[in-house]
C-alpha cells in the first residue's frame, strides 16, 4: 500500500483517532491526578504544623505578671530537639526570642505583618541550610494582659512533601503511559475485528467478479447491509435489463427478418416471372418493406432504450430547460409559419418548485415531450401551448403535469386510441413514421405515468402528460 | 444553387449527391468533419447538409465553426435516430432543421427548398417575376402559363436569379453557385447561358449591369 493510501485506509484512520483520543484522556487524567494529589499533601502538611502549632500554643505559660515563662515542657515530637530537623518554632516577645533546640543558631525572619488575635497566617520563608519553610504563626498574649502580645510561629521544610509530589508524578507517568500502550495494543484486535466484515465485502465481490456467485452473499453486519441489499438490487436490475436487452434483439432480429423474406421471395418470383412483379411493383414493394423495417427499428431501438435506463434510482431531469431546448428547436423548425409557440413551465432558476423535476433520464423526456411537441407543431395552424406545473403530493409520490395543445385540427374522438399504437397514422399525407405517439405513450407505461389525449380550449388537440417527480 | 453534403457514409453520401445534383443543385461532397468544415469556409453555399456523426470533427463543432467564422448558409442537419439532444444541441449552435435518418429522399429535397428560399427572405414554393413563373418543387418554369423548355444549366442561372430578384449578381458568383467545386468552370458560359435564356422569355428581365453582372426586374 503507498503511504497516501495507508494513511486514507479505514484501519489507519480509526487507529490514529484511537491513538489520539486516548494521548489526550490520559495526559489529562495525568494532569488532574497530579494536580489534585499536590494540593491534597500540601493541605495535609499544613494541617499537621496546625496540629504543632497549636500543641506549642498550648504549652505556653505565663506568669502573674504577664510575661512568658521560658519552655520548660518537652513537645513530644523529638523532631524539635535534633538541630536541623526540619521542624522548628519560634517565640518572638516584646524584651526576647526565644527558639526550638532544632533550630540551633538559626532564625526564622518572619515577616512584619499586624497579627490580629487568634489569626493564624502562613508564609513561604527560607530556612537553615537553604531549605524551603512554611511559617505558620499566630499571635499569644496572657489572658489579663491583651497589651503584651507574643508571636508564635512554627515552620517545617517543605522538601518531604515536594519529594512526595515528584514521585507520585514519576509514578502516574509511567503507569499512564503503560496504560497507553495496551490501549492501543487493545484497539488493533478492535480495528481489526471492526473492519473484517469489509474483508469480507471485499471477497464476496471477488467471487462476483470471478463469476462464482451471482450476488453479494454472506452474512454482512447491519450498517453494510443497505450497500450490499442495493448492490443486490443493481446486479439483479442490470441482469433482468440483459435479459430484456437479449429478448428485444431477438424481437427485433425477428420484425426485421420478415420484410427480408418477403423481399428474397419478390425477388425469386420476379426471376421465374410470375404475376406482379413488374418493375414498379417491386419497387413499391421494396418501398414498404424497407419501411416497414425502419419501423420495427425505430419503434425497438426506443424500447431498449427506455427499459435499459428505466428507473435507475437517483436520476433527475430538470423539466423547463428540456422543453426550452425543444421549444427552440421547433421555433427554428417551424421558422416559416410563424408559428407562435407559449411556454409556461417554472423556470430553472425557480429551484422552490422542486416538483419540476422529471425523476427519469432525460433523453426519455426529450423522447416523450419532443414528438408530442413536433406533432403539435406540425398540425397546428397558429400557435402551440406548452404548460408545466407539478402536481400537489399523491400517494403515489410527487407527479408533474405537462399539457401541450395545439389549434390544428385535432384528432377525432374515435381515432383517439388508435393513433396510440403502432404505426397507424391519422393523415398519411404528412411524413413520419407513424411510431411517435405510440413511443410517447410506451415511455409513459414505463415511467409509471399517463397520457391523455382530449379537445383544447384552442381548436386542436391536447395532449395531457403525467410524469413521476423528484421531490 | 450549390449545396454541400457533408455525411461520411459513403453510400448514403453518393446517394445523396444524385437526388441532389437530379434536383437541379451543383453538390460537392465532403466525407469528414474537417474537409466539411474547410469547404464551408472557403466556398459559397445555397445550403449544407451536415451529418452530426462525422468523423475528425463532429457536424456540431463544424457548425459552431462555421457560425463563429461569420457563415450564414441555411444548414439541414441529420440525427442518427430520435436523439432530441443532438436536434436541440445542433439548433443552438445554428442549424436550421433537421431530418432523422432514415428519411425519405423527397422529404429532404423539400426541406433544403424550404430553407434555401427562407434564407432569402421567400415564403412560397413557387418563385415569380411578372408572367415568369418557377416552380421549386417540380424544377419547372412557365411562362404567362405555357411551359418554357431549358437546359439544367439554363435553369440553374435562372433559378438563382429568381431567388435574388433585383439584386445585382456577378458572373463569379453565379458560376460559383451553379457548378459543383470539381468542374471545369468558365465565366463566359455563364454569357451563353444568359443569351439562351433571353431567347427563351421577355429579353429585358434579365439587365446586364455593365461591370458588374445581371440583374432580375420584374416589370414594373
Amino acid at each position: 500500500m503507498t503511504r497516501a493510501g495507508w494513511a486514507s485506509s479505514l484501519r489507519f484512520r480509526l487507529l490514529a483517532a484511537t491513538v489520539l483520543a486516548l494521548s489526550v484522556a490520559l495526559l489529562l487524567a495525568g494532569l488532574l491526578l497530579s494536580g489534585f494529589f499536590k494540593q491534597e499533601v500540601e493541605r495535609q502538611f499544613e494541617a499537621t504544623l496546625r496540629q504543632q502549632l497549636d500543641q506549642l500554643t498550648s504549652s505556653l505559660e505565663f506568669n502573674t505578671a504577664g510575661e512568658l515563662l521560658p519552655m520548660v515542657r518537652t513537645l513530644p515530637d523529638p523532631r524539635w530537639q535534633r538541630p536541623y530537623s526540619g521542624l522548628y518554632w519560634q517565640i518572638d516577645g516584646p524584651e526576647n526570642v526565644q527558639r526550638s533546640r532544632s533550630l540551633w543558631d538559626a532564625v526564622l525572619t518572619l515577616p512584619a505583618d499586624p497579627l490580629s488575635d487568634g489569626q493564624v497566617h502562613a508564609h513561604q520563608s527560607a530556612g537553615p541550610q537553604g531549605a524551603r519553610l512554611l511559617v505558620l504563626e499566630r499571635s499569644v498574649h496572657a489572658p489579663e494582659f491583651p497589651a503584651s502580645a507574643w508571636r508564635v510561629a512554627v515552620a517545617a521544610d517543605t522538601r518531604s512533601t515536594q519529594d512526595a509530589v515528584k514521585r507520585f508524578g514519576s509514578v502516574l507517568v509511567f503507569s499512564l503511559s503503560a496504560l497507553l500502550l495496551l490501549l492501543v495494543l487493545a484497539a488493533f484486535p478492535q480495528v481489526y475485528v471492526g473492519l473484517r466484515p469489509l474483508r469480507s465485502l471485499e471477497q464476496a465481490l471477488k467471487e462476483l467478479r470471478e463469476g462464482r456467485s451471482q450476488a453479494l452473499q454472506g452474512n454482512f453486519p447491519q450498517e453494510l447491509l443497505p450497500l450490499t441489499n442495493d448492490f443486490n438490487r443493481v446486479l439483479e436490475r442490470q441482469a433482468q435489463t440483459l435479459a430484456r436487452a437479449r429478448q428485444q434483439a431477438g424481437n427485433l432480429a425477428h420484425a426485421v427478418k420478415t420484410p427480408l423474406a418477403v423481399l428474397s421471395q419478390a425477388v425469386v418470383q420476379s426471376q421465374t416471372g410470375s404475376a406482379g412483379t413488374s418493375p414498379a411493383q417491386l419497387a413499391q414493394l421494396v418501398n414498404e418493406q424497407v419501411a416497414l423495417a425502419n419501423r420495427h427499428i425505430d419503434w425497438h431501438l426506443a424500447r431498449a432504450r427506455s427499459a435499459g435506463a428505466h428507473r435507475l434510482p437517483g436520476q433527475r431531469t430538470p423539466v423547463a430547460p428540456a422543453l426550452a431546448g425543444l421549444v427552440r428547436v421547433m421555433q427554428r423548425v417551424h421558422a416559416a409559419r410563424e408559428l407562435h409557440i407559449e411556454l409556461d413551465a417554472p423556470g430553472p432558476a425557480d429551484t422552490t418548485d422542486a416538483g419540476l423535476v422529471f425523476a427519469g433520464e432525460e433523453q426519455d423526456l426529450q423522447e416523450m415531450l419532443g414528438n408530442l411537441l413536433d406533432n403539435a407543431c406540425k398540425w397546428a395552424r397558429h400557435s402551440v401551448h406548452v404548460h408545466a406545473q407539478a402536481l400537489p403530493r399523491s400517494n403515489a409520490g410527487g407527479q408533474l403535469l405537462v399539457r401541450i395543445e395545439d389549434d390544428g385540427a385535432g384528432i377525432d374522438e374515435s381515432l383517439r386510441l388508435q393513433v396510440l399504437s403502432r404505426g397507424v397514422r391519422a393523415d398519411e399525407s404528412v411524413p413520419g413514421s407513424g411510431l411517435g405517439l405510440a413511443i410517447v405513450a410506451d415511455l409513459v407505461a414505463l415511467y409509471g405515468g399517463s397520457l391523455q389525449l382530449g379537445q383544447s380550449a384552442l381548436g386542436g388537440l391536447k395532449v395531457e402528460l403525467l410524469l413521476p417527480s423528484v421531490q | 444553387m450549390r449545396v454541400l453534403v457533408a455525411e461520411d457514409e459513403p453510400t448514403l453520401s453518393a446517394q445523396l449527391c444524385a437526388a441532389l445534383t437530379d434536383a437541379g443543385y451543383a453538390v460537392d461532397a465532403a466525407l469528414n468533419g474537417r474537409e466539411a468544415c474547410y469547404q464551408g469556409e472557403v466556398q459559397a453555399y445555397d445550403a449544407v447538409v451536415l451529418d452530426l456523426g462525422l468523423p475528425e470533427l463532429d457536424g456540431i463543432s463544424v457548425l459552431k465553426r462555421w457560425r463563429g467564422g461569420g457563415r450564414s448558409m441555411p444548414v439541414l442537419i441529420l440525427t442518427a435516430r430520435d436523439q432530441w439532444h443532438e436536434k436541440v444541441a445542433g439548433i443552438d449552435v445554428g442549424a436550421d432543421d433537421y431530418l432523422t435518418k432514415p428519411f425519405h429522399m423527397e422529404e429532404l429535397l423539400a426541406r433544403l427548398r424550404a430553407l434555401i428560399r427562407r434564407a432569402q427572405g421567400l415564403a412560397s414554393p413557387t418563385l415569380t417575376c411578372g408572367e415568369l413563373t418557377l416552380d421549386t418543387r417540380s424544377s419547372r418554369v412557365s411562362l404567362a402559363g405555357m411551359p418554357v423548355n431549358l437546359t439544367s444549366h439554363e435553369y440553374k442561372v435562372l433559378a438563382y436569379l429568381m431567388h435574388r430578384p433585383n439584386v445585382v449578381v456577378s458572373r463569379t458568383e453565379l458560376t460559383e453557385h451553379i457548378y459543383a467545386q470539381d468542374f471545369d468552370r468558365d465565366s463566359n458560359t455563364i454569357e451563353v447561358f444568359v443569351g439562351r435564356l433571353r431567347k427563351k422569355m421577355p429579353p429585358e428581365l434579365i439587365e446586364t449591369v455593365r461591370g458588374m453582372g445581371y440583374r432580375l426586374v420584374p416589370p414594373a
